[in-house]
């Protein structure tokens, strides 16, 4: 091509070098160093004025350092006289940071974009941007171009079988990008969320309860009172709806737990009435994919008989399925449940965290309102009045409208690791002998990948798991850990961000898939000023 | 009016900036008349004091000043003041050869975009000036250039009145001269020597590479007197250590050395402790370098913060910050 330069930052230089190659051309020669201060160093030493400059950089390791070095290269570009400068950054830079996540917080990417915007850039092309509204925040044209056709050819000629497989979103928030990938390959897709749980507090408040209403019973005594009492329940709640087999796949100890719930969620009710004198508390439900539910009120009542316990089973079930009906005309016909603790499934009679036995029973419950722990029930007008007057803060809950599925999926890494917190992981979705793609756009921390493949594999029975993401970013040693989880058969992601050959070398389960035709074939067709629709369209079988 | 919340940029492991932060709040709340103290509750103003120029994380420190600054901004911070002892990128002010970043524009335009309403540093406008080639810089100062690329006000406070403490404090000022180790520096070198009453000497260096000297030529009489080094920034040190071999050869009985910005990268210690010439090397405390005295006994540091501190009241509360170039306060 002529008149184009591609100049290539430190971070990633066999990228660039791909997709030169494929454009039959060579990097632009650029000397790139530090002062011995640390102050970053640029030269450009080729001519650029008048020609089309396109700037190859990826994150890396040294984020900062690859920015820095990328304003300076573009300012210098600026400042030589280019026509026109365009930022090619196939993993854009703190691109999980696009909205406050707390009173006061950053909303980095917009800087970043800013500082770009202010260093000279005409053009920005990326590739599957964390969160897609980050383009907003550039006042000028981004290309945010999809993997997910070069993703969806390599499963087609590579997995075998892939056409009884099943898509698999490892969080509510990430369900479009699930779902987009399943109708391309025309598959089932299905869904594993997980529910946090303080199993400390929650412990305390049932206890509690159960005390108050009990009288003298204990906890043991309870327990074992409606595990007696239970069978009836559970065969009600199948005979009242015969049209599908059993959609619960109970464990032997799940039905006791729904009683043990209920039945301490009145006291419990009634110790924090005023969370729910709240008119705006029917609509506050953050913590799945269920739409917002209108039920609360009936949990109001006293459920002391079967009857009605079934009901309202049965009314948890309808919820589920309504988050499905959004996506696919077919219904779930599976819902699974499992425990979490530190980031690994354990078996349903497993001690708890806190040896609460109660606060395992409450978690086992699928989508129980009433089993939110105390704060978790707050809902954010009340949240953030308290948090305004007082030094009281619901631990994970903010402002400016975060409190949606995308937040949680950025911060569902956090409490993997923490004992005090057990959480429930619910699958949605038939996986049984199976190959499972759970899909995201970036592997950074593994925890929720090796949670969410052991549910597959160890609740669901899924035959083989594809770890698939775009940006295979492996944060500490999650790539040797993966490598390490026996739920795991492959992992793949693109070349989007520099993953050190060494650590390709000891990963046999690893797969990085070429992008830079994709960046390639963008970075021609902008210089002619040709369409880039094409690219988002999927390759014909 | 409630006083300024003060935000320091990231525990260093280098102590002495994490006690300048300290010492910032504590010269606030000691000349604050109403006793305010930090509260907390309205942002009236934030003063982002940035680590400055550590070596090995420049880009880090910037990133973190930026996004700092940004986050009060998001915040309704009423006014946002970067306190940047040391500009980072300061050297890159202009255009040496054919499409050269001008980083320090750059630097100028991302302070201004992530939301910064005022500048405050230090020694700004020390001459950088690479060689004598260009004679009709050595009146244009950096500090003109560079608050140039603001359209924000940018403060320069200057640490002489510090430097004068110390050599009044230390040096046996009849014996003394000033030298100013490049052509750039004299006009600093004669100011010190104008408000101590001393003579002053300037040496002349060729140099062919930055961070590299080659030939000195000594302009002036030091023989049997305290050689006083002052510069703006010492870096790998070569330049220090050269100029201190050359008073040496030229009589001066003792030699010690004064800088603003002390780096000391690469192999700069090494440098100090092999030049048997120079006694002692003074620098402020802009860039953190307490780590590296243990290693090099030649290190002093001389404490600006109380400087930065008044600064910081003055603009707060709207005074005047002139009184702070020819005067420092007491610590």
């Amino acid at each position: 091509m002529r008149r184009v330069q591609i100049f290539s930052g430190s971070s990633h230089p066999l990228l660039t070098d791909a997709i030169c190659e494929r454009l039959g051309t060579s990097p632009a020669k650029v000397e790139l160093k530090k002062f011995s201060n640390g102050e970053t160093s640029v030269s450009v030493e080729t001519s650029i004025r008048d020609q089309d400059v396109f700037i190859v950089q990826s994150g890396s390791d040294q984020v900062n350092d690859s920015l820095m070095e990328m304003l300076i290269m573009i300012s210098a570009c600026k400042g030589g006289s280019a026509k026109s400068i365009t930022a090619v950054m196939p993993y854009f830079f703190y691109s999980r940071q696009s909205k406050k996540k707390s009173h006061r917080g950053a909303i980095t990417a917009r800087l970043v974009a800013n500082l770009l915007s202010v260093a000279g850039i005409n053009h920005v092309i990326t590739v599957d941007l964390h969160a897609p509204p980050t383009q907003g925040f550039f006042g000028k044209p981004v290309d945010n171009l999809h993997a997910e056709p070069l993703i969806a050819r390599w499963i087609k000629n590579h997995v075998p079988g892939w056409k009884e497989a099943v898509v698999v979103s490892k969080n509510p928030g990430g369900t479009k990008r699930v779902t987009s990938l399943a109708d391309a390959l025309k598959i089932n897709f299905g869904l594993v969320t997980t529910d946090r749980r303080r199993s400390g507090t929650n412990g305390s408040l049932a206890g509690s309860g159960f005390l108050e209403r009990m009288g003298d019973g204990g906890i043991e005594s309870h327990i074992s009172d409606t595990a007696d009492t239970s069978p009836p329940n559970g065969t009600a709640a199948e005979s009242e709806d015969s049209r599908i087999p059993p959609r619960i796949r109970t464990s032997p100890r799940l039905a006791p737990n729904i009683n043990g719930a209920s039945a301490t969620s009145i006291p419990y009710r009634g110790l924090n009435g005023y969370t729910r004198s709240s008119p705006l508390a029917q609509s506050t439900r953050v913590d799945s994919a269920s739409p917002p539910t209108n039920r609360i009120p009936v949990q109001r009542e006293p459920v002391t008989n079967g009857p009605s316990r079934a009901l309202r089973l049965e009314e948890k079930e309808e919820e589920e399925e309504d988050s499905a009906n959004e996506y696919t005309d077919e219904r779930a016909r599976e819902v699974i449940t499992g425990r979490l603790v530190q980031g690994h499934i354990v078996d349903d009679d497993a001690p708890s965290p806190v040896l609460s036995t109660m606060s395992a029973s409450i978690a086992t419950l699928p989508g129980d309102v009433m089993g939110q722990p105390q704060l978790d029930g707050l809902d954010p007008m009340t949240s953030s009045f308290i948090s305004s007057t007082s030094a009281f803060q619901p631990d994970h809950s903010a402002l400016g409208g975060s409190m949606d599925a995308t937040a949680h999926s950025d911060d569902e890494e956090e409490g993997f690791k923490n004992p005090e917190f057990e959480h429930t992981v619910t699958l949605v979705g038939n996986v049984r002998d199976r190959t499972v793609f759970i899909i995201d756009d970036l592997i950074d921390q593994c925890g929720s990948w090796i949670a969410a493949a052991e549910t597959v594999v160890k609740r669901g029975d899924a035959k083989k798991v594809y770890c698939i993401a775009t940006h295979g970013l492996f944060g500490d040693n999650s790539l040797e850990q993966m490598e390490a989880c026996e739920c795991i058969d492959y992992i793949m992601v693109t070349n989007t961000y520099p993953i050190a050959p060494e650590r390709v070398k000891t990963c046999k389960k690893l797969v990085i898939l070429d992008i830079s035709t994709l960046l390639s074939e963008a970075i021609r067709r902008n210089h002619h000023g040709e369409s880039i629709s094409a690219l988002f369209q999927h390759f014909p079988d | 009016m409630a006083s300024p919340n003060i935000t320091r940029s990231r525990e260093g492991s280098d102590s002495s900036f994490d006690s300048d932060s300290e010492l910032f709040k504590h010269e606030i709340i000691k000349h604050d008349p109403a006793g305010l103290g930090t509260s907390k509750t309205p942002w009236q103003q934030t003063l982002a004091a940035n680590r400055s120029t550590a070596p090995g994380d420049i880009n880090d420190g910037l990133m973190e000043l930026l996004i700092m600054i940004n986050a009060c901004k998001t915040a309704s911070a009423r006014r946002i003041t970067a306190v940047i002892p040391n500009f980072p990128y300061a050297r890159q002010d202009k255009k040496d050869k054919s499409r050269a970043p001008i980083t320090a524009k750059l630097m100028a335009n991302m302070l201004q975009t992530a939301g910064c309403s005022h500048v405050i540093t230090m020694d700004l406008h020390a001459s950088q000036i690479q060689g004598l080639s260009m004679p009709q810089t050595l009146h244009s100062s950096k500090l003109l250039i560079i608050a140039g690329f603001f359209n924000v006000p940018v403060d320069n406070l200057y640490a002489e009145p510090s430097y004068l403490r110390w050599i009044r404090d230390n040096v046996d000022v009849r014996k003394a001269v000033i030298v100013s180790p490049d052509a750039g520096g004299a006009k600093r070198a004669t100011s010190l020597a104008d408000r101590l009453d001393l003579n002053f000497a300037l040496i002349h260096k060729e140099r062919s590479r930055p961070n590299e000297v080659s030939k000195m030529t000594l302009v002036g009489n030091v023989k049997d007197k305290c050689a006083i080094l002052v510069d703006d920034m010492a870096d790998t040190c070569g330049t220090l250590a050269k100029a201190a071999n050359t008073l040496r050869e030229h009589g001066a009985s003792s030699i010690v050395a004064l800088v603003t910005h002390g780096i000391f990268s690469g192999n700069a210690l090494k440098t100090l402790n092999d030049c048997d010439a120079l006694s002692r090397v003074v620098a402020t405390n802009t860039v953190p370098f307490s780590e590296k005295r243990k290693q090099c006994p030649k290190l002093e540091e001389i404490d600006v913060s109380p400087t930065l501190a008044e600064a910081c009241r003055r603009t707060h509360n709207g005074e005047s910050v002139s009184f702070l170039f020819s005067h420092a306060p007491m610590e």
